[in-house]
């Protein structure tokens, strides 16, 4: 791996988490405000994402367990703000949120 | 307020001396990356940095016992079992915290003796202190662990909660006895080290916040304890499931077989994924209550809680976690930087959200306001950040440098030392410092100080 | 639904934890049979009596220590028990001045000093020779403990933690025997200079 490509596919790497975070964010944001404009927030998040996991599976030196890893990760990632949100909701309504 | 809470207010205001310790040595450790000539022949970086790393272990753990002393009568409905030994184990916690420091600062070194690991210094770090010390520490997590488990056993019922926790203590426990022998094999020496420091901050530490904040939000939001439970099983479920075998990741340059290069790799990068949930929890609970109780810090330091630890831990995880990219990045600034964004999101701001909890009830407050706590926040956290910022880019110029480019040998080091972005992160990360420290010190005040001044109000006086 | 039961997830978090629990004891028995001393990832405590080298493998792809001739360190030759107490007695004087806390150890440790894996390797020693006035590289590096404070070259200086003769040679022994470990490549190029494409 060339200097250049190490520094390159690790800030890939957070960037990829870090878009996660934004999308986990606009995506709840969005169902609790019922909000347009947080969803398509969410979305252009996850554009990232999906755009920075493509990136790096197609143009870095990682060898191809660690891209299906990318891959997994990233399709991962689109799943556990909804999962968790309609788990949420379900637990919460069904026992009350409070004591 | 019961004994046991009486001791918890001890532990978390240890807890936040032994922060400011930690913050003043930090502060000092920075100084000798700018000034090399500072305190030569007097102390050395080595003794403060160990000032700094030894006081985080133990100001958190104070935390957490503060956290668990608080909460435990509410649990169980009565006194904890041995809360006596408890009372008396904390000044003698306390004062062997500090005799050790006064050796650190004083002895510093011995003679290369194991009369010099019983007494004065053991030299791995986090558990430098010497063994007698040790059997102290020790004795004290087994007096913790029996006034959990006792209790339970006392009062013949246990929460989920509690269940979890208790269960919890026995890894907890046994792993600090790590911190024992001296191996002379330093590939078996770290296998085993991991062991303790890994299987703690990434296992056992965060399944014990994970059953704190859990008490606390169901204090702050009066969440349903089913609710809370169910989810404190998931992130149990998660943690421990990527975190036993993510072990690894500090497994693939001591020594061992390469297959940990895969295993590692793997597990630990599937680490971020509950920290997500996570964050999506947290944002959900502050949305749901629109952000409304009567105690702001602690529900901010509990959201803080959520975003530092998937930032830290997560984000900046990620980042090195790879083998291929961790040959580059492994022990250099760029861990550092990881390291104090995790310990802050995880731990850190969970036991300050703790603090507020207690106040609040202690000083018997309706609600928690004022502009203390919000200044102690941003400086805290704004500090914090800049200087994880700062470390990342010295970080990524040291793993450039010294060993992309440079070739990993003495002047390859020197070499990635020297250079300007490196001297610019060392820099800026003393500025950033100088922020956090001034955080620290509103903090204190705020916490010392919330609910216990009176404002008198000027009556007029009467027309004549 | 069973997943709304908190004893559902209750027992996933039980079976999780167990399983990985029992695969990281296996694999902890299968590691610690390779990491013991003389075992195929870390060298016999003998190694310091032998010429240690750090080659390119093509076959593994990363570099790994290669063991050569006969080089006794301070032109004596250790029986296997010598040895191993020669390193005993250089972790002790490691731990007693708490190097880790300055230098890293297989990239564990501060930060503040150089990393000491391969500093048996380091091609820095060969102008110690000239700046200690020693002959040989361990008799140098054994000056260098015993005083690093006269043989600073650079701003950051190592303080002198009184490092007797014995622990000097003890030291150096075990950062000799350390250096031909098999690191899995760690650090990375050791002594190349890798020009940026």
């Amino acid at each position: 791996m060339t200097p250049g490509a190490f520094l390159a596919t690790s800030g890939l790497l957070g960037l990829m988490v870090l878009a996660a975070g934004a999308y986990g964010l606009g995506y709840t944001a969005s169902q609790l405000k019922r909000s347009r404009r947080w969803a398509l927030a969410a979305a252009a998040a996850y554009a990232v994402l999906a755009i920075d996991a493509a990136v790096l599976i197609a143009a870095t030196p990682l060898t191809p367990g660690w891209k299906i890893l990318v891959g997994a990760s990233a399709l991962a990632y689109l799943g556990i703000p909804p999962l968790t949100w309609r788990y949420l909701q379900r637990t919460h309504d069904q026992k009350g949120a409070h004591a | 307020m019961s004994r046991s809470q009486g001791l918890a207010v001890k532990y978390l205001a240890a807890a936040v001396l032994f922060f400011g310790v930690m913050t003043a040595s930090g502060l000092m450790s920075a100084v000798y990356y700018i000034d090399p000539n500072f305190l030569f022949g007097l102390l050395h970086f080595s003794t403060a940095k160990m000032l700094h790393i030894d006081t985080m272990i133990i100001w958190l753990l104070m935390g957490f016992m503060g956290a668990v002393y608080w909460f435990l009568p509410e649990e169980f409905g009565c006194e904890p079992a041995g809360i006596w030994a408890a009372e008396l184990l904390f000044w003698v916690f306390v004062a062997a915290v500090l005799v050790v420091a006064a050796i650190f600062v004083f002895v510093q070194w011995g003679p290369g003796t194991e009369t010099t690991l019983w007494l004065f210094q053991q030299g791995r770090k986090y558990v430098e202190a010497p063994r007698w010390a040790a059997v102290g520490v020790a004795l004290v997590m087994l007096v913790f662990a029996w006034n959990v488990v006792g209790t339970a056993v006392r009062a013949k019922r246990i929460t989920g909660i509690m269940a979890v926790m208790s269960v919890n203590m026995v890894p907890l426990v046994l792993l600090y006895l790590i911190a024992f022998p001296k191996i002379d094999n330093m590939a078996v020496d770290l296998y085993w080290w991991w062991w303790l420091v890994h299987l703690w901050v990434e296992a056992t530490w965060e399944i014990l916040i994970g059953c704190i904040m859990a008490l606390a939000v169901m204090k702050l939001l009066d969440t349903s304890r089913k609710i809370v439970e169910g989810w404190l099983y998931i992130e149990v479920g998660l943690v421990l499931g990527t975190g036993i075998l993510g072990l690894g990741h500090h497994y693939f340059w001591i020594g061992t077989p390469d297959y940990w290069l895969g295993i590692g790799g793997l597990f630990s990068a599937l680490e971020p994924l509950p920290l997500l949930g996570m964050v999506v929890h947290a944002i959900y609970d502050a949305g749901v209550h629109r952000m409304k109780t009567t105690n702001r810090p602690a529900f901010y330091w509990t959201l803080a809680e959520a975003f530092g630890n998937f930032l830290g831990g997560g984000v900046f995880g990620f980042m090195i976690t790879l083998p291929q990219l961790n040959l580059f990045a492994h022990g250099t600034q760029w861990t550092v930087s990881h390291g104090h964004f995790a310990f802050w999101g995880a731990y850190a701001c969970g036991v300050l959200a703790v603090c507020y909890i207690a106040l609040q009830e202690r000083r018997r407050l309706a609600a928690v306001e004022g502009p203390g706590w919000i200044w102690a926040f941003i400086l805290l956290n704004g500090g914090l950040i800049g200087m994880v910022g700062s470390l990342l880019v010295a970080g990524m110029a040291q793993a450039f440098f010294e060993r992309a480019i440079g070739g990993s040998t003495l002047d390859a080091f020197i070499a990635g030392q020297e250079n300007a972005w490196f001297q610019l992160g060392i820099y800026t990360r003393f500025g950033f410092g100088l922020m956090f420290s001034a955080g620290y010190v509103v903090l204190a005040w705020n916490l010392l100080t919330l609910g216990r001044r009176r404002v008198v109000v000027a009556q007029p006086l009467p027309a004549e | 639904m069973h997943y709304d039961d908190p004893k559902f997830w209750r027992a996933g978090a039980v079976s999780t934890t167990v399983v990985m629990a029992i695969v990281l004891v296996m694999l902890t028995i299968d590691s610690l049979a390779a990491i013991t001393a003389g075992g195929t990832h870390v060298p016999a405590y003998s190694v310091i009596n032998r010429h240690i080298d750090y080659v390119y493998s093509d076959k593994f792809g990363r570099d790994m220590p290669v063991l050569g001739g006969e080089e006794p360190l301070f032109g004596r030759t250790r029986s296997e028990t010598e040895a191993a107490a020669l390193i005993g007695r250089g972790k002790l004087v490691i731990q007693s001045r708490a190097c880790m806390d300055c230098h890293t150890f297989m990239g564990n440790g501060a930060y503040f000093a150089p990393d000491l894996t391969k500093a048996w390797l380091d091609p820095a020693w060969d102008a110690w020779l000239a700046i200690t006035g020693a002959d040989t590289k361990d008799e140098a590096m054994a000056r260098f403990l015993m005083s690093p404070d006269q043989f600073a070259t650079w701003e950051r200086k190592m303080p002198n933690l009184a490092i007797t003769r014995d622990e000097a040679e003890a030291t150096v022994a075990y950062l000799k025997w350390m250096s031909a470990i098999d690191t899995n490549g760690f650090p990375i190029h050791f002594g190349r200079i890798k020009v940026e494409q």
